[in-house]
């Protein structure tokens, strides 16, 4: 074991000697195994390299947690592995954001996620929130135990593309009717996409409550998500 | 994996070197269950034990009053007779009456606490006895049974299959013996295809033919051909279940097949075989005294054969329905026996068989699974060494079930995490992980969850712990139905174990040879 690693130290790789596709490569690698540093270097040198910070996005990393997501959903990664990958993504994230937002690109999508009133588990929430940033979603997680006023203060602020309710209890999950309900009385309901989730929803409590979407865990909203932004953009250009 | 090592840097095809993430973690995560080498369980919780000392001693005091008064018949077979006569037993026609204390006296004078099974791999050899427990698949049954065909007569095909599946299931540690009765071999033939498919699909010790002393005889060849004429002077390679014809009788098969191992140092499990209420008393005190009085008698037979002849005190314990007098499996009384036989057992200071994934259901369904569990886990608490029948066991063991052998496996991984008791290392403790991540917030991104989420929890390859709408788009497959499609892939996957040619060539000389010396008969 030592003279192994004794060999491996030997072979230090250094990625701003790769070339791009390598360098692009070796990042997915390295996402998938949650590196954060290496993500946030590679990301710099692409930049450094003149690639613009979409394509920087698009290729390196969406594309890396592409892989994660489906390896996640196959059994092969665990959770605390994804969200490893996710928080390696942040870092990436975090140099693009300010050149993808100077450069007039629109994120892949903005979500404010939340709690709802009452309600103060939150794990499964936070697991959505990051599984949602490691597939490059500016994400404003706005906690637990939100009211209607919480809730429509956030969307103002950020105008997201999604509003991300969650509750694990029965005695609970009903509030999320009384949000959306009021989004329909404010006429502002159609401005946002709606995902549910929480243990005892299902697909027919999401319809019934006028929710876009039941989200049965993380992988899928991660999945749905990006998904929906671009169909509502899409149908949105349409229109105009 | 405490420490976390940075993922490993490895050459790539261009020759330049990448972490090779998914790659690795593939590779780790499919890694072959076979190539797992872990030959018994050690047990590092107590036994669970229902009787105390007085009731124990009670038990004893009435096993030697049946074998004083009422006595054990040894049917058919006179040298039993003369060596019990020689011995001091009073011996009447063929029922033998045992001074008090004689047989136990036999027995804890040269019978061994625990024995070494030697597999033709070492690494996969194993002990019985003591603090251990070692699975092995069920034993005995005609018929076969799987999701797609019903229910048949099992063949040589069906065996091999079943070699192979319990070869590739890490949480059994022996390949057993009639794994299922291949009935499309002629009857007296049978025993050189079943060892030899023992000896070729799996590198995991086995047991051996018991319907015959000369098939007793040719697994004796057999094994030496396989392990060499003078490893077996000393060592034991072939574990045989001889069963008790109860109650209180031996009969001349069983007696011929224990005789010729226990000459040639091969251990037996001497099990008397009871459906209370038909073959013992309905009692659980009972049942458990002519279990002692029966294993008593057989296992001071074995030593009064060769002194020192490896021995395990075996108990099969079930219950019949008063209403229609069928066997009954997983039901409380036959656990309570069990519990008691075990510590009948380590009084006397043998290794114990008893136990399995037993069953009544016809198929791998609801009773069939928590009848299963209860025996599973009452012979794990029990302290139970050798395991039989813990795979594959249906309608009280008249069918073997592929579906269910997958079921049993799963429950036998589980079995060995809880037999090995609490992790109490610094690690384990885990004060870091609560001082990283205080109240609130949650562990799955703890560096110590990191750590050691990998081995945390057991896995399941059976059960389906997605939500509704995922298991929906899986196909809504119930536990059975996961099992057939895990069953295939096994066997699918299946690679036999190296097996030395000019071995292997020796024993298919000799399996040749000796069928072409006598007829085929259905007998």
């Amino acid at each position: 074991m030592a003279t192994e690693q004794a060999m491996l130290e030997e072979e230090e790789l250094v990625l701003s000697e790769l070339n791009d596709d390598e360098l692009v490569e070796q990042m997915h690698e390295d996402l998938y195994d949650g590196l954060k540093e290496e993500i946030v270097e590679g990301t710099s040198i692409l930049l450094k390299r003149n690639w613009s910070a979409e394509k920087v996005l698009n290729e390196s990393l969406v594309e890396g947690m592409r892989i994660v997501g489906v390896d996640f959903r196959d059994g092969i990664l665990f959770v605390p592995e994804v969200l490893l990958a996710a928080n390696a993504m942040k870092g990436g994230m975090e140099i693009l954001r300010p050149l993808l937002s100077e450069s007039g690109i629109k994120p892949i999508g903005k979500m404010v996620i939340g709690t709802v009133k009452g309600d103060i588990h939150d794990i499964g929430k936070n697991l959505v929130a990051m599984m949602l940033e490691g597939a490059g979603f500016e994400v404003t997680n706005i906690g637990i135990n939100n009211s209607v006023e919480d809730y429509f203060q956030a969307l103002e602020k950020h105008q997201p593309d999604i509003l991300g309710m969650s509750a694990l209890l029965t005695t609970t999950m009903p509030y999320m009717k009384v949000v959306i309900d009021e989004m329909v009385k404010q006429n502002i309901r159609d401005d946002y996409i709606v995902l549910v989730g929480g243990a005892p929803l299902n697909e027919e409590f999401g319809r019934a409550i006028g929710a876009d979407r039941y989200c049965r865990d993380a992988a899928q909203a991660a999945d749905v998500a990006p998904e929906m932004v671009r169909a509502r953009r899409r149908g949105a250009i349409s229109r105009a | 994996m405490i420490d976390s090592p940075r993922p490993r840097r490895t050459a790539s095809r261009a020759g330049r070197t990448v972490r090779a993430g998914r790659a690795r973690k593939l590779a780790a995560r499919q890694r072959g269950i076979a190539d797992e080498f872990v030959s018994w369980i050690d047990r590092r919780i107590p036994c669970f034990e229902v009787l105390d000392a007085e009731a124990l001693e009670l038990i004893e005091r009435n096993a030697d009053t049946v074998l004083e008064e009422v006595g054990v018949e040894f049917r058919d077979f006179p040298r039993a007779l003369e060596l019990w006569k020689d011995a001091g037993a009073d011996v009447d026609g063929e029922r033998v009456r045992f001074p008090r204390g004689m047989c136990r006296s036999l027995v804890t004078a040269t019978a061994p606490r625990e024995f070494t099974q030697h597999g033709r791999n070492p690494r996969r050899s194993t002990i019985i006895g003591g603090e251990r427990t070692v699975m092995v698949p069920g034993y005995g049954p005609p018929f076969v049974h799987d999701l797609d065909q019903g229910r048949r007569y099992a063949t040589i095909e069906d065996f091999r299959n079943f070699v192979k599946l319990a070869y590739m299931s890490p949480g059994l540690h022996h390949s057993g013996g009639t794994i299922c009765e291949p009935v499309d071999v002629p009857v007296n033939k049978r025993h050189f295809d079943m060892v030899y498919s023992h000896i070729k699909y799996t590198d995991k010790p086995f047991m051996g033919s018991v319907t015959h002393p000369e098939r007793a005889a040719d697994t004796v060849a057999m094994a030496k051909l396989l392990f060499g004429e003078d490893f077996l002077v000393h060592k034991t390679v072939v574990t045989s279940l001889i069963n008790v014809n109860s109650p209180l009788t031996f009969d001349a098969t069983m007696l011929g097949a224990a005789t010729v191992y226990a000459e040639s140092n091969q251990a037996t499990v001497i099990s008397p075989f009871l459906l209370a209420g038909a073959m013992s008393p309905v009692t659980v005190a009972g049942t458990l005294t002519q279990i002692l009085a029966e294993a008593l008698a057989g296992m001071a037979y074995i030593q009064l054969v060769r002194p020192g002849a490896p021995v395990v005190f075996g108990s099969f314990a079930a219950a019949v329905s008063m209403q229609s007098g069928a066997p009954t499996f997983g039901t409380p009384e036959p656990s309570l026996i069990l519990y008691g036989a075990g510590q009948l057992a380590r009084r006397l200071g043998v290794p114990f068989r008893s136990g399995g994934g037993l069953c009544a259901s016809k198929l791998p369904d609801a009773q069939a699974a928590y009848e299963a569990a209860n025996t599973l886990q009452t012979a794990a608490l029990a302290g139970v060494n050798f395991m039989l029948h813990a795979a594959g066991w249906l309608e009280g063991g008249l069918s073997m079930g592929y579906e269910k052998f997958i079921m049993d496996a799963d429950q036998a991984n589980m079995i060995a995490i809880l037999l090995q008791g609490i992790d109490l290392s610094e690690n384990a403790q885990a004060l870091d992980a609560m001082r990283e991540i205080g109240p609130g917030s949650h562990f799955l991104g703890a560096a110590h969850t990191h750590a050691n989420f990998e081995t945390a929890f057991y896995r399941s390859n059976v059960a389906d712990n997605n939500s509704f709408e995922q298991w929906q788009q899986d196909g809504s497959l119930d536990a059975a139905q996961r099992a057939n499609g895990i069953w295939k892939q096994m066997l699918r996957d299946y690679e036999p174990p190296p097996l030395d040619p000019a071995i292997d060539e020796s024993l298919v000389d000799f399996i040749a040879r000796r069928k072409s010396e006598y007829a085929d008969r259905d007998y």
